[in-house]
């Protein structure tokens, strides 16, 4: 497998309805990568291909807005998930695209951004060493 | 015709055989004896195939070229001899309902659930897969030809049937003992059995002459030695009666085939159906002969254990080791409840089963498990680069050493030095309800730290224990970022998000742990560096504010756990490298070196600092540290106020406190002796370069106060002094210049 390398994106802790309100209007299809805001929890998501984060608007005063680099990933054809990854996932892969999953992945903690032609496999980077071994 | 080798002998088999019945067509047994079943309950076929061993030889079909060895009659077999045997992938399938057993109730439960819509997988051992254990999850663990198969489902029907019982008697180690479904499946294959006597009723297919009265005993063959030659039946008028024969054939009822039920018993998500939940008369209490086959338990050492005062299931079976071997009990649990049950008046529950319910090789064992990840900081190549001995420490691999500690750590007390700080936990948290968060989490009294200044902080539990410390940064009003120790920052987030819900408080919180990087440039030198690398302007001890340093955005703390000047610098890991070079190469002719754990260690014990974790205890309060100073008991409410106060006018005479000592270092953990009597240990030691003596830090369980000291103080034999800390710069001046 490929190395990971470090993802470019923006991170953004605010209320559940302002993150909603901003995936909303970010969306942007036939960039490439796109632009996707993936919903890492209620009040948590990443901005992939956004580095800069004061480009970020979004209506909640208190948010945390940050230039998140602590990230590495790797991008790889949809059809290559079963060989890849699947055979380290002890959970279910959602079947809906796109999807964001997260879980252990060969025991480290993982996310897959699922679209329907590629996939993202990323994780923090300071485990990442572990997961690129154990996968390749 | 297609062979398997066994013990160097090839045999022929017919299509379909297991290894089991391909030895008895050849007039052979599997193993050395004992009742076999054929249905694979019982450990009396089992061998090694293929270089593996305990293979039940019943469940393994024969394969031309198969190589077998019977297990030693006495002692253990050698567990594996091909090591790369099923050695293999693991294989993971999702599924609504797994049904485990393919009989009746199997079938019926797979339809039902069927009916309902759910996606049912059904696994049966004789269609290959053979259930090794159920996990949490539920997740089914199987065993097939070529690989392991982990099988994940919302339900698990445990419909695996029932077993015979074996029969618990003298002579039932014999060979030529078989049970009737076993009897059975040997006619329907063909094979002679020979004169054969059924104790019981006779199965269907069967030539044998049934015999009445209770089994009292098998009795060895006179011209085949190990196997058995006669069967002795009691009748009702106390008679008994002597039945020759070439083959036993035993139908003494039936027990739930229940080992898969009895190791996922609490587990909701788990259902038993059919015969495996049903509750079976219990055979008569054994009073002779082999109990457990596995553990080759004999009544007699029930009864030993008995005698000795273990009249609980668990304990007998902790006693005998009877149900702990390769069946987990399938064989024995029936007759060992009869044995507690007739001796106690009570019948006993069957103990849980463990997995693995069949052996695995270790190959099978480890495949796609995985040790925690220890995870590695931006500057990990920078370390080994310069030549780092690494080390685990928090989950984290950091540097130890750069070749020589000593030398790192006079670059921090003479000059200036790197240290990589990027595993402390840092989190941002922003909200309008953010100090009232932190006001209610600390002891400390936040609401007068003014943007841009910081404040050391300990974290306490309920109970009033120290769990953890870190730093307050205030950057405005509502944000704060928040430092934490290596190991805690994980345990730190869930405990703001704990409470946060638990208190209803509008605060968003962002671990940046792994995000950010971050490096301390420590020394008597270090402004002069920050200086040189572009720190806009010099910062006062405490303060803290965001700056580029050498190009690269930073969030500069000025504060000291070294006992020197210090700036922690934090900054996105991409940056990381350039940063560390940027600053070394600035530094070069200030004499700057990276310095390691070790003389980290060091540094900030000659200053009396403490480590969470290293140097506290799972109860340690602010009190037995000496620092009350960092909590502020007319501030409010906080986590522990309340255990803090109820325990303040308690006497406690457990310290941590400062020693000192000539000569080398003595090991942390060693005893703190005072007099004959062990006080204490110490948590953290050093042979400080610059005093010229060994510094510690321990724990001293005994009544002790500055005006009356304990006479004499030893560790490792020789003479210790309680020294108040720091040891080093009391006044703190060289971290504030």
């Amino acid at each position: 497998m490929r190395a990971l390398e470090t993802i470019v994106a923006t991170r953004i802790v605010a209320t559940p309805a302002a993150i909603d309100a901003l995936a909303a209007k970010v969306r942007a299809p036939g960039a490439d990568p796109p632009v996707a805001v993936l919903r890492l929890a209620d009040d948590d998501a990443l901005v992939l291909g956004v580095p800069d984060a004061t480009s970020v608007t979004i209506d909640d005063p208190h948010a945390i807005v940050v230039a998140e680099t602590g990230f590495s990933g790797v991008w790889f054809a949809a059809d290559a998930l079963d060989a890849i990854v699947r055979p380290f996932i002890e959970w279910s892969v959602p079947t809906a695209r796109p999807a964001l999953a997260q879980g252990l992945i060969a025991g480290v903690p993982a996310k897959l951004w699922l679209t329907a032609d590629r996939v993202l496999l990323f994780c923090p980077t300071a485990p990442a060493h572990d997961l690129h071994e154990r996968l390749s | 015709m297609a062979r398997i080798i066994v013990d160097g002998e090839p045999i022929a088999f017919d299509d379909g055989d297991s290894v089991a019945l391909s030895l008895m067509r050849a007039g052979q047994v599997p193993g050395h004896g004992g009742c076999l079943c054929l249905a694979g309950d019982c450990p009396n076929c089992v061998a090694e195939v293929d270089g593996v061993a305990w293979v039940r030889t019943c469940q393994t079909r024969a394969r031309a070229g198969m190589v077998v060895r019977r297990h030693p009659a006495i002692g253990a077999p050698s567990p594996i001899t091909n090591v790369s045997a099923r050695a293999t992938t693991v294989r993971h399938r999702h599924a609504d309902v797994v049904v485990v057993g393919n009989g009746d109730s199997g079938q019926r439960a797979a339809r039902d659930a069927l009916d309902d819509g759910q996606h049912v997988i059904v696994l049966d051992a004789a269609g290959g897969d053979e259930v090794v254990g159920i996990f949490a999850g539920p997740t089914v663990v199987v065993r097939n030809v070529d690989a392991i198969a982990h099988v994940h489902a919302q339900l698990v029907i445990v419909a695996t049937g029932a077993a015979e019982l074996q029969p618990t008697c003298p002579g039932n180690a014999l060979a030529g003992i078989v049970t009737a479904r076993a009897a059975g499946a040997l006619a329907q294959a063909g094979i002679d059995l020979g004169r054969a006597i059924v104790v019981g009723a006779a199965p269907a297919g069967v030539l044998g002459e049934s015999v009445d009265g209770t089994l009292v005993r098998f009795e060895v063959s006179a011209l085949r030695p190990g196997s058995v030659g006669a069967v002795v039946v009691r009748t009702d008028d106390g008679v008994e009666h002597v039945h020759p024969c070439d083959t036993a054939i035993v139908a003494l009822g039936r027990s739930p085939r229940d080992v898969l039920a009895r190791m996922a018993a609490t587990d909701s998500a788990v259902r038993v159906v059919g015969p495996a939940a049903d509750a079976f008369d219990l055979p008569p209490c054994p009073t002779s002969g082999t109990v457990c086959p596995c553990s080759r338990v004999e009544v007699d050492d029930l009864a030993g254990a008995w005698g000795r005062g273990f009249h609980d299931l668990e304990l007998i079976k902790r006693a005998t080791l009877c149900g702990t071997g390769t069946c987990q009990g399938a064989v024995c649990v029936p007759h060992l409840r009869a044995f507690v049950a007739d001796r106690s008046g009570t019948t006993p529950a069957p103990f849980t089963a463990r997995p693995a319910a069949r052996q695995l090789t270790m190959g099978e064992a480890s495949t796609n498990v995985f040790i925690d990840t220890c995870r590695r900081t931006a500057l990990h190549d920078e370390h080994v680069r310069l030549g780092a001995t690494m080390d685990r420490w928090g989950g984290w691999w950091r540097p130890w050493h750069y070749g020589d500690h000593v030398a790192e750590y006079w670059a921090v007390r003479e000059a200036v030095s790197l240290g990589d700080v990027s595993t402390l936990g840092k989190m941002i948290v922003s909200g309008p309800d953010a100090l009232a968060l932190l006001e209610r989490l600390y002891p400390t009294t936040i609401s007068d730290i003014a943007p841009g200044r910081s404040r050391y902080v300990l974290l306490l539990n309920e109970r009033g224990h120290v769990f953890d410390d870190g730093m307050v940064c205030r950057e405005s009003d509502d944000r704060f970022v928040l430092t934490f120790t290596s190991g805690g920052a994980a345990g730190a987030e869930m405990w703001l998000r704990d409470w946060i819900e638990t208190w209803g408080l509008d605060v968003r919180v962002l671990d940046r742990t792994m995000a950010l990087a971050a490096i301390n440039v420590t020394g008597p030198l270090a402004s002069e560096l920050m200086g040189r690398v572009g720190l806009s302007a010099p910062l006062r001890f405490l303060e803290h504010r965001h700056d580029i340093v050498a190009g690269v955005p930073c969030h500069v703390m000025r504060l000291s756990f070294t006992g020197e000047a210090s700036y922690e610098l934090h900054h996105g890991i991409d940056r990381s490298v350039e940063l560390w070079r940027a600053l070394l190469d600035a530094g070069r002719d200030l004499g700057v070196r990276p310095h390691g754990l070790q003389a980290l260690f060091g540094l900030r014990l000659e200053k009396g600092h403490v480590i969470v974790g290293a140097d506290t205890e799972l109860d340690t309060t602010p009190r037995r540290i000496a620092m009350d100073w960092a909590v502020k008991m007319g501030k409010g409410d906080f986590v522990g106020r309340t255990a803090l106060a109820r325990t303040a006018s308690l006497p406690d005479g457990r310290r941590l406190v400062g020693l000192t000592i000539d000569g080398p270092a003595p090991t942390e953990g060693a005893p703190i002796v005072i007099g004959t009597e062990i006080a204490g240990l110490v948590t953290s030691s050093f042979a400080s370069p610059l005093l010229g003596q060994t510094v510690m830090l321990g724990w001293l369980r005994t009544a002790w106060s500055p005006e009356h000291p304990p006479a004499m103080v030893t560790v490792d034999g020789r003479v210790a002094a309680l020294t108040a800390t720091p040891f080093y710069d009391r006044k703190g001046s060289r971290a504030r210049a």
